[in-house]
């Protein structure tokens, strides 16, 4: 890992040196124990506070467009899928990007930890294992223990696009998707994943971080915000609540790269992915397509063939 | 003065008949302060909750007034309900919050009902931390972790029973439903000890206010948004965060007139009709929020609308820390306008 | 919103559809339904859009939001768009609105797709009938979308 670190701050430092960005976007140290923070690094000196390791869970993408100047970010698969989806998109200018590739094993779920051994006082990573110092007491994790639920079905650990890689590349299994988590919630009745959503879509407080921390959320306008018309009344409830995650996962349908970077993002701990798994689950077996795994190619919406599925029908 | 848990558990049983209670739960997910209807549903040993309870005074989305045309005749009518509430368990940082709430909507311009008449049929039974999270920074703002201002009644956990101290005249008629003993010796030197803790994290806020107010062309508000993702966690799991929006819901010839939390961090927050918006980028409404809290706030209430709970620095997705936040601005260098 | 009262308790339960349909073939087949005096039965509000392609997965939400009872939408059969592929384009998009609505566990029967071309009026009427049945057998949309009208501010229980 120190490589890797020592590699993405020297390329920092040169491309800033050379003048070829004007910030690179990484991550830095957070505040907290065993959080990464994004950090923009815009001359040489600033350089020496990127760091590349487990608990760099945000998804730099959703930086990318908003950030003036030619750019550099640090990527890992999935930032670099949300990229490949965005320049798909035209939403970015490919001359205006240089991406530092890094493989990632996944990231940490702080989540785990803090339901264990309560609020993290101190922690240390050192060769996979994570050491707590926990409020409720201490634990050492393998960490394969405490990885995303995102990661652990990660197929692209290594970016899709990139103009450096950096540190070594992954093995990939090169199986078909399971989907083990959408078949288990498919398998319920339909009263039972019901009274699921109902009671996720009851923690919501719509403060919209997942929309903001999703790099693919980038509407001028959220459907949310929009006026004229009013597609919601404000009210924060459970029926509301649905609407705009069922909306914006709809949106999301064939785009979404399944970072999770919005449930990591919510404080109410919605399981905002079971919503997109699903239709990354559908979009891939029904029109055998993954979001932005190339630069080229469309998002599975903008597209069709004349053999499509149509189960949905009516019966009539 | 003091109470066994037992009977302390017995009494709040009986207080459910009266009142409704509210108290922290535990929800799979963390602390939320939900209706209970017996002590034993209660989390006692717990740091803090997800949100803060100033949501019993001032909901993220309540109904001010509902009408409806019928004809000629225009119907209005008010959707004011109030109940007598307790609420049990309320930690110091955010028994402070509610004072500072009051500032805003009881003061000598006007007062808002739909708050105080809540507020007023509210009694608090404050709970001290003896145990302090690493987000924890209210000793910044003179507030105790153990401090028993902003309650009615305020309790310490000493392990098997609760030291009790009357701090109000409505937190008086509460403890007189209780049988209250005197503390041991031991116990008091124990209350004192938890009474003297402070948290270990603190920021200097000393000259924070009189430097942002030198600060309002400063660069310092260029390097603090950029990885701002301007959602609003910060502003709705604050205690102290009180704007909102008033909407119309209108259908036919009825509507409601609603109140729904709204905050500084949304575009739409400082949107004009027209389409201009003053506060159009994440700079401006950054600015806006240090501003509000350590300077404006000060000007107007006479005191910060910081209460150093720390969840906004929990909750944030990007880690953005509210004390990082204050410490750049004391440190920040002031540009000769 | 267009809604018509609550019926009198000893009257037959009537659903509230909200159809959408486009321009070219299936209002156009709803039309030749009414030209040729085929009955079917009124239960339908239409809504005429430009071309299924033209179908926002918002409206669905919308009218079970607002208390629609069912959603059909209705386009041209595959092939026949008047914009050469719109229809292409809303199939896979009725599929995944269809899929997610049922995953979050919105009744089957509640949401409805089909293509009608303007020449099939009676076919029309058939759709019609078999969406008013099924929705009948639901009974009142009570469902996880449909916000209390006061506004959204009562709780939702």
């Amino acid at each position: 890992m120190n490589n890797i670190i020592n590699d993405i701050r020297d390329k920092a430092r040169q491309l800033l040196a050379e003048g070829k960005v004007d910030v690179v976007i990484g991550y830095e140290k957070g505040s907290l124990p065993l959080k990464a923070t994004p950090f923009f690094a815009h001359s040489p000196a600033e350089v020496d506070s990127l760091i590349w390791d487990e608990t760099c869970e945000n998804n730099l993408a959703t930086y990318v467009a908003k950030t003036p100047g030619k750019k550099a970010i640090v990527a890992k698969g999935c930032d670099s899928r949300a990229l490949a989806v965005l320049l798909q998109e035209n939403q970015l200018v490919r001359d205006d990007l240089y991406i530092i590739g890094v493989s990632c094993t996944g990231v940490i779920d702080q989540r785990k930890i803090v339901a264990e051994v309560g609020e993290i006082l101190e922690a240390g990573i050192n060769d996979g294992k994570i050491s707590v110092k926990g409020m409720a007491g201490d634990k050492e994790y393998l960490f394969a223990e405490l990885k995303d639920a995102t990661c652990q079905t990660c197929r692209y650990p290594n970016p899709v696009l990139e103009d450096v890689h950096l540190g070594e590349t992954i093995a990939v299994s090169q199986e078909a998707p399971a989907f083990a988590d959408v078949i288990a919630l498919e398998e319920q009745s339909a009263g039972e994943r019901q009274d699921y959503f109902k009671e996720q879509m009851s923690k919501c407080i719509r403060c919209y971080a997942c929309r903001n921390a999703c790099p693919l959320c980038y509407c001028q306008e959220c459907f949310v915000d929009c006026n004229s018309p009013r597609w919601l009344t404000g009210g924060v409830n459970r029926a509301e609540n649905l609407f705009f995650q069922a909306g914006r996962v709809l949106h999301l349908a064939g785009r979404c790269v399944d970072c999770g970077a919005c449930t990591r993002a919510c404080p109410q701990g919605v399981d905002i992915r079971a919503l997109n798994r699903k239709m990354t689950k559908d979009v891939y077996t029904m029109y055998n397509h993954e979001a932005g795994i190339s630069e080229d190619g469309k998002p599975a919406l903008n597209e069709y063939t004349t053999n499509d599925p149509e189960q949905f029908l009516v019966k009539e | 003065m003091k109470i066994s848990k037992e009977k302390f558990g017995q009494a709040f049983d009986a207080l459910v008949a009266d009142y409704k209670v509210i108290a922290p739960v535990s929800d799979g997910s963390g602390i939320a302060f939900t209706e209970v209807k017996s002590f034993s549903d209660v989390k006692q040993d717990y740091l803090n909750s997800k949100l803060p309870p100033k949501a019993f005074f001032f909901p993220q989305h309540e109904k001010l007034m509902s009408y409806k045309k019928e004809g000629k005749d225009v119907t209005v009518k008010s959707e004011l309900k109030v109940e007598n509430t307790i609420l049990f368990g309320i930690r110091p940082c955010d028994a402070k919050g509610m004072l500072l709430l009051d500032k805003v909507f009881k003061n000598d311009q006007y007062t808002d009902p739909y708050y105080y008449e809540r507020r007023e049929k509210a009694v608090i039974i404050g709970l001290g931390c003896t145990k302090i999270a690493p987000t924890c920074f209210c000793s910044s703002f003179e507030i105790s972790p153990a401090g028993s201002e902003g309650s009615d009644l305020f309790l310490i956990d000493l392990g098997d029973s609760y030291e009790v101290e009357v701090v109000t005249e409505k937190g008086k008629a509460l403890a007189d439903r209780l049988a209250l003993a005197e503390l041991t010796a031991d116990e008091q030197a124990l209350v004192d000890k938890i009474k003297s803790a402070e948290t270990p994290s603190k920021i200097d806020v000393s000259n924070t206010t009189s430097k942002l107010d030198k600060m309002f062309n400063s660069p310092y508000w260029d390097t603090l948004q950029e990885k701002c993702l301007g959602c609003n966690v910060c502003s709705f799991s604050c205690p102290t965060c009180h704007c909102f929006d008033i909407s119309e819901e209108v259908r036919k010839n009825e509507g409601t007139r609603v109140r729904t939390w709204d905050a500084c961090m949304a575009p739409l927050f400082t949107l004009h009709g027209s389409g201009h918006n003053p506060r159009d980028n994440k700079k401006t409404r950054w600015r806006q929020r240090l501003m509000h809290k350590f300077n404006y706030f000060v000007h107007n209430n006479g005191s910060m609308s910081c209460v150093g709970c720390g969840r906004c620095i929990k909750s944030c997705p990007v880690n953005m820390d509210i004390r990082q936040v204050v410490d750049g601005a004391n440190k920040a260098e002031l540009v000769v306008e | 919103m267009g809604e018509i009262q609550v019926e009198a308790e000893n009257k037959k339960y009537e659903p509230k559809i909200a159809a959408f349909l486009c321009n070219w073939c299936s209002y156009a087949g709803a039309d030749l339904a009414g030209v040729g005096r085929v009955q079917y039965p009124a239960t339908i509000r239409t809504i005429r859009v430009p071309c299924s392609g033209r179908i926002n997965p918002l409206y669905v939400l919308k009218a079970m939001a607002n208390g629609a009872d069912g959603v059909l939408v209705s386009g041209c059969h595959p092939g026949d768009c008047h914009y050469i592929s719109g229809n292409y384009v809303a199939r896979r998009k009725f599929a995944l609105i269809k899929s997610l609505l049922n995953h979050v566990g919105l009744e089957e029967d509640r949401i409805s797709f089909s293509w009608v071309s303007a020449a099939e009026g009676i076919r029309f009427a058939e759709v019609v009938k078999g969406v008013t049945e099924r929705v009948s057998a639901l009974g009142p949309n009570n469902g996880i979308f449909k916000v209390v009208d006061d506004g959204g501010a009562a709780a939702d229980e």
